[in-house]
C-alpha cells in the first residue's frame, strides 16, 4: 500500500460558516494503480487531493479528522519541512490551470531545473539537457526553443504539458493529477493521458486521478470512487462502475452523458435539481433531494459506505452507501422500476398534506 | 447572386433558413505602436460555405483556434466577416447596420459558453430577459414582464427568479437563463457557442434536454458549436467539422461517427474516450503529434498534413504538399476536403474510431 487516506475530514472556514468539504473518506492507493476520484463542482474531490498534498490554505481550511499515511507516515502530522521534502520528490501533483502554479516571470527552463535542483544535485549544463530532456518526452517539438520562453508565450496545452513534465521530472511515487486535461483539447488530452499511462508503466508511479470525464475514467482507470457533497458514495473498479452501478447518483452521471451511439431520437435521463449548499447543514442522505430512489429513511439518515453488494468474484472491491441501492434492470434503464414506487416526499411536505 | 432569388420567385425549391458561401473573417496582424503597418493576417475563418434549414441543428466541431467560435460570432456581426455572403431566407444580410439588417438580426439570436460573464451582474433576471425586448420596443413595460415571465416559464425557472440578480444562480440556472433571453424575440435560429461546455456533467443533460425540447416546440434551428464530440453527436442533424478555419468534413451526424472520411475527423473521434471500459482496453489511439499551427502561418498545400497520420502512412505525396483541397461533395449528404479520403474508407484507423473495429 503506497497511500492509505482513512476518515479523513476536511472543514472550510468561510464568513458565512463552516463548509463540511471532505466527511469520512477512506481508500487506498497500491503503486503503479490509477485511481479516480468522480465528481461534479463542489463535491470535495480538489479538497481531498489538497488534503494530501498538504496545501490547504491554512488560514481557510482544517483537516478536522483523519490520517493520510503515505509510506508510513502521517502526512497530516508531518512538519511542514518534512512535506515540502515529500512534495515534488514523492508525490506531484498538476492542476486543471497550468498558469496557476508556473511562474510567470521565470522562463520554462528555469523552473524546470529549479524543480530538478531542489531534489537532485547536478551541474548546469546537465541540469539544462535534463530539462530538453523532459520537455521532448512530454511532445514538445523544439524543446531547446521552448525553455527560453515564458509561461504566457505557451499555448495552454503546452504549459499543462510544461507542467506535467515537471511533475514527472523526479518520477514520483504518486502522481495527484486534478482535471488535468479538462482545459485541453481532445487530441492534445489523448497525448497528455499516453504521457500519464505510460510513467505508470515505466517507473510505477501511482495515479489520483481527479475529474468529472467518464470517458477519461474508462480509459485510464482500475479504480474509482464517486463523490457526492463531500462523502464518498460508491467505490468500484472501473468494470464494476460503468457494468453495475449501484448508487443512484453514479447511475445518474452514467445516464446524463451522450454517446457517439446515441442520435437526436433517444432521450438523455438529466439528474434534476441542483447539489446541495455546501454552507447548510445535511440531514439524512445528501442526494435524497434529486434522488428517483429516495425512501423514508433517506431524509433520516445518511447510509454509510458498506460492501453490502459485493462481487463474490472479488470481494470487497465495490461499496456504496445508499438505503435502496438500484437494480442491474433500474441501472440499464436510469430509473425505478418497481411498481408503484414513488420517491418518499421530504419530511415536511408529508407532514403538510 | 441573382440565382436564389430567382428560384424563390418560381417557387421552385424554397431557400434554407440560412445559407453561407465563402464566408472568411481575417484580423489584421500589425507591428509598430503609431503607425501600424499591416504585416499580415490571421485567416480564423477562412472560406466557408454551409447552409441551415428551418427546424434543423447543424453541429461545428474543431479544436480551440480552428474559428468555430469567429464563425458563429461573424453570422451575428460580433465579427465583422472580410468576405462572403450570407443569406437568411434568401435575403442577403448586409454589412452595414440599418433598418432591414436589424429585423433579420432578430432572428438570428445567441448563447455563449460562460453563464457567469455573460450576464450582467448589476441587472436583475426580468430585466436581463428583457433586454432585447427593450432595445426593439416591443410591447410597454407590462407586456413585458408577462414575456418574461412566459419566458422563464418555458426554460424551467420559477417566475420569481425576475427579480433576482445572476448571482444568485447557479450555472446551469444561468444557462437557462441566457436561453430565456436569447428566445425574447422569437428567432428562427440560435447560435450556441459551447453551452454546456462550463457546465456540471449532470447539468449538461439537463440544458441538452431543454435545448431539444425548445426546438420541438418552437421549429428552432440551431448552430451547435462545441468540441464535445458525444454532445454534438447527440443533438446535431449535421455536422460540419472545422480544421485552421475551413470546413474539412460535412456529412449526416451518424454517417460522420460511423464512416469518418477526412483523416482529421478520424483522429478527433479517435482521440475522445469514450465512457466505456471494455471499449477503451481494446482500441488503438491515433495520436496526433503537436498542436494545430497558427493561423497566421500561411502554408502551401494541405493545412492539416504536418500531423495528418495519413499523409505519413502515403509517404508524403506531393499532391498534399503542393495542393489545397477543396471541400468536394462525394455524395448529396457529404463532403470531404482530402485528396486520399477513399484512402480513409475501410481502413483499421477509420474503424477503431468507435470500436467497431473490435
Amino acid at each position: 500500500m503506497l497511500l492509505s487516506v482513512q476518515d479523513l475530514a476536511v472543514r472550510f472556514h468561510t464568513e458565512d460558516g463552516t463548509v463540511h468539504a471532505v466527511n469520512r473518506v477512506s481508500f487506498d492507493i497500491d503503486a503503479a494503480e490509477t485511481v479516480a476520484i468522480v465528481g461534479e463542482s463542489g463535491c470535495g474531490k480538489s479538497a481531498t487531493s489538497l488534503a494530501i498534498m498538504g496545501l490547504l490554505p491554512p488560514a481557510q481550511a482544517s483537516i478536522a479528522a483523519g490520517r493520510i499515511l503515505f509510506a508510513g507516515a502521517d502526512l497530516v502530522r508531518l512538519p511542514e519541512k518534512r512535506m515540502r521534502e515529500i512534495r515534488g520528490r514523492d508525490i506531484s501533483m498538476v492542476f486543471q490551470d497550468p498558469m496557476t502554479s508556473l511562474n510567470p516571470v521565470l522562463t520554462i527552463g528555469r523552473q524546470l531545473t529549479e524543480a530538478l535542483s531542489a531534489h537532485e544535485r547536478l551541474e548546469k549544463g546537465a541540469l539544462n539537457a535534463r530539462a530538453v530532456e523532459l520537455l521532448r518526452g512530454v511532445g514538445i517539438a523544439e524543446p531547446e526553443r521552448v525553455i527560453g520562453r515564458f509561461p504566457h508565450q505557451l499555448s495552454g496545452g503546452m504549459r499543462q504539458r510544461v507542467m506535467l513534465a515537471m511533475a514527472l521530472s523526479l518520477e514520483p511515487k504518486l502522481l495527484i493529477a486534478d482535471e488535468p486535461t479538462t482545459a485541453l483539447d481532445v487530441t492534445i488530452q489523448a497525448q497528455v493521458l499516453a504521457l500519464v499511462a505510460d510513467l505508470t508503466r515505466r517507473s510505477g508511479t501511482a495515479v489520483l486521478l481527479i475529474t468529472h470525464n467518464l470517458g477519461v475514467v474508462a480509459a485510464m482507470c482500475q479504480r474509482v470512487l464517486v463523490m457526492y457533497a463531500g462523502y464518498v458514495v460508491e467505490t468500484a473498479t472501473v468494470d464494476e462502475i460503468f457494468d453495475r452501478p449501484l448508487h443512484p447518483y453514479a447511475v445518474g452521471l452514467l445516464h446524463s452523458l451522450p454517446n457517439f451511439e446515441d442520435s437526436a431520437g433517444d432521450d438523455l435521463v438529466p439528474i434534476e435539481g441542483t447539489p446541495p449548499d455546501p454552507l447548510e447543514p445535511i440531514r439524512g442522505c445528501p442526494f435524497a433531494p434529486r434522488c428517483a430512489w429516495r425512501i423514508a429513511a433517506c431524509w433520516q439518515e445518511n447510509p454509510p459506505l458498506a460492501a453490502e453488494h459485493g462481487n463474490p468474484a472479488a470481494p470487497g472491491t465495490h461499496a456504496v452507501a445508499c438505503h435502496n441501492p438500484v437494480t442491474a434492470e433500474e441501472a440499464l434503464k436510469g430509473a425505478p422500476l418497481r411498481p408503484g414506487f414513488m420517491p418518499a416526499p421530504a419530511p415536511s411536505e408529508a407532514t403538510a398534506r | 447572386m441573382s440565382q436564389p432569388q430567382e428560384s424563390m420567385a418560381t417557387g421552385a425549391e424554397a431557400p434554407p433558413l440560412l445559407s453561407v458561401e465563402g464566408l472568411a473573417v481575417h484580423f489584421p496582424i500589425t507591428k509598430g505602436a503609431l503607425w501600424q503597418r499591416h504585416t499580415g493576417a490571421v485567416r480564423a475563418v477562412d472560406g466557408v460555405s454551409f447552409a441551415i434549414d428551418r427546424g434543423q441543428t447543424l453541429g461545428l466541431v474543431g479544436e480551440s483556434g480552428s474559428g468555430k467560435s469567429t464563425l458563429g460570432r461573424a453570422l451575428v456581426r460580433l465579427n465583422a466577416p472580410s468576405a462572403g455572403v450570407v443569406r437568411f431566407q434568401g435575403q442577403e444580410l448586409p454589412g452595414e447596420a440599418g433598418a432591414a439588417t436589424a429585423a433579420l438580426r432578430r432572428r438570428v439570436q445567441m448563447i455563449f459558453q460562460d453563464p457567469y460573464s455573460s450576464l450582467n451582474p448589476r441587472m436583475t433576471i426580468g430585466a436581463i430577459i428583457g433586454e432585447p425586448l427593450a432595445i426593439h420596443g416591443i410591447g410597454n413595460a407590462a407586456a413585458r414582464r408577462d414575456r418574461v415571465r412566459e419566458l422563464l416559464e418555458t426554460v424551467g425557472l420559477p417566475a420569481r427568479s425576475m427579480d433576482r440578480f445572476p448571482h444568485q444562480f447557479s450555472g446551469g440556472q444561468r444557462q437557462r437563463i441566457g436561453i430565456a433571453r436569447a428566445l425574447a424575440l422569437r428567432p428562427d435560429l440560435v447560435i450556441a457557442d459551447e453551452p454546456i461546455s462550463a457546465l456540471d456533467v449532470s447539468i449538461q443533460a439537463q440544458i441538452l434536454n431543454l435545448m431539444k425540447r425548445l426546438q420541438q416546440s418552437l421549429g428552432l434551428a440551431y448552430l451547435f458549436i462545441s468540441h464535445d464530440l458525444a454532445a454534438v453527436r447527440y443533438i446535431s442533424n449535421r455536422i460540419m467539422v472545422m480544421y485552421l478555419g475551413r470546413i474539412v468534413e460535412a456529412a449526416d451526424a451518424a454517417d460522420l461517427y460511423a464512416r469518418p472520411l477526412h483523416p482529421y475527423t478520424v483522429a478527433l473521434l479517435s482521440a475522445a474516450p469514450v465512457p466505456n471500459p471494455k471499449v477503451e482496453r481494446s482500441r488503438e489511439r491515433i495520436i496526433l503529434a503537436g498542436d494545430m499551427p497558427k493561423p497566421s502561418e500561411t502554408q502551401r498545400g494541405c493545412r492539416f498534413r504536418g500531423r495528418c497520420w495519413l499523409f505519413r502512412r502515403l509517404g508524403a505525396p506531393e499532391e498534399c504538399q503542393t495542393r489545397d483541397p477543396k471541400l468536394m461533395p462525394l455524395s448529396r449528404d457529404r463532403s470531404v476536403a482530402c485528396h486520399f479520403a477513399d484512402r480513409v474508407d475501410g481502413r483499421v484507423e477509420q474503424a477503431a474510431t468507435t470500436g467497431a473495429g473490435e
